[in-house]
């Protein structure tokens, strides 16, 4: 309990401290319009009081630090003041000036002996020179050029030239006034050189400032949290395992040639296996459908059921022959983005259009949205369940190894086989009723759909006869035993099943937002396509489809940033082992177990090269929108 | 008639065919072809249910069940019990202890909602109503990090946390700190701020479609009766957006309850602060004495969010819809 109290209390005052801060800087800004020089005097105090507070944190300062940051306070309070006392522009620069020598005479007699710097006045002039080129040239491509932050952007060089080119501590007292002279008169110049604030500069500047308030919060977070040390893994990557020492590409290089990352070893293995074969032969009856198809519609090639379905299959299949031979993580990650987003989608789509306008609609989409609830820890321990597989002699507590060497142990003459025979049949007479309806009403498609589908149906059949069907094989002594699956361990498949994880989450995400979107097809549109006398499928394939296309397009960048990070799931099943490493798997080892930094890094800045073209992708339809 | 949707358009006879025409068996098979939908769907949703349902069945049955024989046996045979819930809840070197863990996930999740919350609402606000030069691109930067992976953040993070940001100035020697050793590493704070971190780009998104969404003439009215930003943002958007809030909130509870990568990442090995995921993930990897508590443990950390999920669905959906589908 003390953990939870703990964390409401300090979270709670985190809250608090925040919203104190939020409304004071509003009633701070409040102040602008109306009571301009108490705003200065506020701002000049807080100022002056956190650099005090600065200096005497890095021990430069002896003494009281309440007693110090007062006077730091109270000083740079009058020093902001002090120009906005007098009318005339020459007095003001003046008394800005002067004030600011004042100042940085008291540092030079007060500040620490140990801390006084060396000058270098050729290092200190260039230092000086960078920050104002920097700033002009920022100023210029951002906005306009100010005569005050030239001036400021000068005594940061300084400063910056005094102290870290300086050797410290071995300084005199007068290189010392010149350290810190120079920087206080040119910020005391800088503010006795602007203008006077004229009503609308104060509304402007009172407006900016609210802009601040609002979003600086947020944008501190962006920049501390994402931006900032995206550039740093960046930095690292080019480092060696300790972050020492430069090492140039030699990390990318590493992931690229290593075998566990990318093994084409084995490549030559691809067009020989039956994976391969049965792609090319689907390809081939797709084009001959599509050319059949396309003499008839006059065109080259003819889109159709008959002739999309097959090669699908067909492409599928050579993508499983392609990565099932190249092994390694890269590999892995490809072959995880590619399936896991096409296959989420397209079911998805599939639920998403089955479940439409249906009874159970709601229930039926609650019950496979769920699992994008759980975790994806719980997810795959779920699947662990689902997945285990033990040794034959004893029965199967996985669901699926069950079924499958149940399947198997359905011998010749038990009520088993029997059962599964009657089944087929009737699956066998459905399909051949199908195709006899097909051809009487010359609906050559469900004819055609109908035969092909019993051919499965019939090879079941033979299984069940002759060698038997799941996980069986003859044992020692010539009786059947079981022949479990090893989900997990046996490559590469198991990436296969763990990809399953994955889709089983996702499938719900794109089935609710495709529904909505189905769902939001205009009807009039529809109804039209109906007048027109479109039937329900070409009403599909010509309106709603192509009205959905660019919600599909979203899904699959979001599912294909996802997937690419996958991490969980295979550090939960596996842990990489069994060839089924990822790169996120790879990089969090890399890092955190073996603080290899370096290659840990670059591992995370393949996963954002990988995210790039998608991010693009964003900017582009987000500039659409918005412009 | 409704039942038959799109996909089955393939088997379905062109609307000229009138079913009074078709003889007895065509009617029968065409009532069947007309059921194949449906059909699907409930298949698809059966293989969706089973794998949770498996769970849920099997942490209700005893240790020697579960290691004997599939959770289907125990309609016939026996074995039920709800020892494991409490097993795996309590403390103790055979246990789980899952309760601590659960309160570590609620002391994880609740701040990690609420904090980016107000952060992101104000600027949503400010992206939304508050003109300002470059406000266009700043939006679009800072919602292109949405594709932003976790992973390229997370070893600077730690080491910040961890031991803060220092620069050696090249050839000097003098170390300047850019910022200070918080020593956050293992504490709940580093999860909440990466959380935090994480979450803006989105939560602004989502936020900001919902807030630039609102009547312009609200914003001119109050602003005729002299109200300033803080006071609209405050009195007007806040209340107005709550529907959206609510959207983002359960993403972001859901999404921080159910996180492991930056939990283990940011606590490393103080197991005293270990959430509920990593709790459940240890307990995965050991095969021995607490395997049986795998399931009920596993349970317990699904059911916060099922919960969430069941209770809110509806506000989920619309916050999931508002991320995706933009005219």
């Amino acid at each position: 309990m003390d953990a939870l109290t703990g964390a409401l209390w300090s979270s709670t005052a985190a809250i608090g401290i925040s919203a104190l801060l939020f409304l004071g800087a509003n009633r701070l800004f409040d102040l602008v319009a109306e009571r301009w020089r108490l705003f200065v005097a506020v701002v000049g105090a807080m100022s002056g009081a956190l650099s005090f507070g600065i200096l005497i944190g890095n021990r430069v300062l002896d003494g009281p630090r309440v007693l110090w940051i007062a006077a730091g306070g109270a000083i740079v309070a009058c020093l902001a003041l002090a120009p906005g006392l007098f009318a005339n522009h020459r007095l003001r620069l003046a008394v800005g000036v002067g004030s600011g020598v004042l100042v940085g005479l008291f540092l030079t007699f007060v500040v620490d002996a140990a801390v006084r710097p060396t000058v270098n006045t050729i290092g200190l002039l260039a230092f000086v020179g960078i920050a104002c080129i920097v700033y002009l040239i920022s100023a210029a491509t951002v906005g306009r050029i100010r005569p005050g932050g030239v001036l400021v952007a000068a005594a940061l060089g300084w400063t910056a030239g005094c102290w870290l080119l300086g050797d410290i501590g071995s300084g005199s007292r007068s290189s010392m006034a010149l350290a810190v002279i120079g920087p206080t008169s040119l910020i005391g110049a800088a503010l006795g050189a602007g203008p006077i604030r004229t009503r609308p500069d104060r509304d402007r500047f009172q407006h900016r400032a609210r802009v601040g308030t609002f979003l600086g919060p947020a944008l501190l977070f962006v920049v501390l949290g994402l931006i900032v040390p995206l550039v740093r893994t960046i930095y690292l990557s080019l480092y060696d395992a300790r972050g020492r020492n430069w090492v140039g590409f030699k990390n990318y290089g590493e992931i690229l040639t290593n075998d566990r990352s990318i093994d084409l070893a084995d490549w030559a293995n691809i067009f020989t296996s039956r994976l391969f074969v049965s792609g090319v032969g689907l390809l081939a009856v797709g084009a001959v459908v599509g050319l059949r198809l396309g003499r008839r519609r006059g065109r080259v090639l003819g889109a159709a059921t008959g002739s999309i379905a097959p090669a699908l299959v067909g492409g599928s299949l050579l993508m499983f022959a392609v990565f099932s031979t190249l092994r390694g993580t890269v590999i892995n990650n490809l072959w995880w983005v590619i399936v896991v987003t096409l296959v989420s989608t397209g079911l998805g789509l599939v639920a998403a259009v089955l479940a439409d306008r249906t009874r159970f609609e709601s229930v039926a989409k609650s019950l496979i949205f769920l699992p994008m609830a759980i975790s994806f820890v719980g997810a795959g321990i779920i699947w662990r369940f689902m997945y285990i597989a033990r040794p034959p002699q004893k029965p199967q507590t996985g669901v699926f190894n069950a079924v499958w060497v149940g399947l198997g142990k359905l011998a010749p003459g038990t009520v088993g086989q029997a059962v599964g025979l009657i089944i087929l049949a009737a699956l066998t007479a459905g399909m051949a009723g199908i195709c006899l309806f097909g051809i009487r009403r010359r609906q050559s498609a469900i004819a055609i759909g109908a035969a092909l589908s019993a051919l499965p149906v019939l090879y079941l059949a033979y299984r069940l006869v002759g060698p038997g069907l799941g996980g069986v094989e003859v044992g020692p002594l010539g009786q059947p035993i079981g022949k479990p699956i090893l989900f997990v361990q046996e490559g590469p498949f198991n990436n296969v099943w763990m990809m399953v994880v994955l889709i089983w989450i996702q499938t719900g995400f794109a089935m609710v937002i495709l529904s909505a979107a189905i769902k939001a097809v205009p009807g009039d549109l529809i109804d039209a396509a109906r007048i027109d006398g479109a039937d329900e499928r070409q009403v599909f394939y010509r309106v709603t489809l192509p009205t959905i296309v660019p919600t599909v397009i979203v899904i699959v960048t979001t599912l294909i940033v996802l997937v690419m990070k996958v991490f969980d799931i295979v550090r939960v099943m596996t842990n990489g082992n069994f060839g089924t490493q990822v790169i996120a798997n790879e990089m969090w080892q890399r890092t955190f177990t073996e603080f290899n930094l370096g290659l840990g890094s670059a591992l995370a800045a393949v996963l954002f090269l990988g995210v790039v073209p998608a991010m693009a992708l964003n900017v582009r339809r987000m500039q659409r929108v918005r412009l | 008639m409704n039942v038959a949707s799109h996909s089955n358009a393939e088997a379905r006879p062109p609307a000229t065919v009138r079913i009074r025409s078709l003889g007895r068996p065509d009617r029968f098979v065409y009532a069947l072809l007309r059921a194949v939908p449906t059909w699907a769907l409930w298949l698809l949703v059966i293989l969706w249910t089973v794998p949770t349902g498996s769970l849920f069945l099997n942490s209700f049955r005893t240790r020697d069940a579960q290691r004997a024989t599939g959770w289907w046996a125990s309609f016939t045979e026996g074995g039920w019990t709800l020892d494991n819930y409490g097993d795996v809840l309590s403390s103790s070197r055979q246990t789980g202890g899952l309760a601590q863990a659960l309160l570590n996930s609620f002391a994880i999740a609740i701040p990690a909602t609420v904090i980016p919350i107000a952060i992101a609402a104000m600027a949503a606000y400010a992206f939304a109503w508050i003109p300002f030069r470059g406000r266009e691109w700043l939006f679009i930067a800072t919602v292109s990090l949405l594709a932003l992976p976790n992973q390229v953040a997370l070893l600077p993070l730690l080491q910040l946390f961890a031991g803060g940001a220092h620069w050696t100035v090249p050839g000097s020697g003098t170390v300047v700190t850019l910022f200070p050793d918080l020593n956050l590493a293992g504490t709940l704070t580093a999860v909440w701020l990466t959380h935090t971190a994480f979450a803006m780009p989105f939560a602004i998104f989502l936020l900001h479609n919902y807030i630039s969404s609102l009547p312009d003439e609200l914003f001119e009215a109050a602003r005729i009766d002299g109200a300033d930003h803080f006071t609209i943002f405050w009195r007007l958007v806040v209340p107005l957006s709550v529907p959206a809030l609510a959207a983002f909130a359960i993403f972001q509870f859901l999404w921080t309850w159910n996180d492991y990568l930056i939990a283990i990442t940011m606590i490393g090995a103080n197991g005293a602060n270990y959430p509920a995921t990593i709790k459940i993930a240890s307990l995965a990897g050991e095969f021995g004495l607490r395997e049986h508590l795998l399931s009920a443990g596993a349970f317990v950390q699904a059911g916060v969010p099922m919960l969430v999920f069941f209770a809110l669905q509806r506000y989920f959906v619309r916050g999931l819809l508002a991320g995706s589908v933009k005219s």
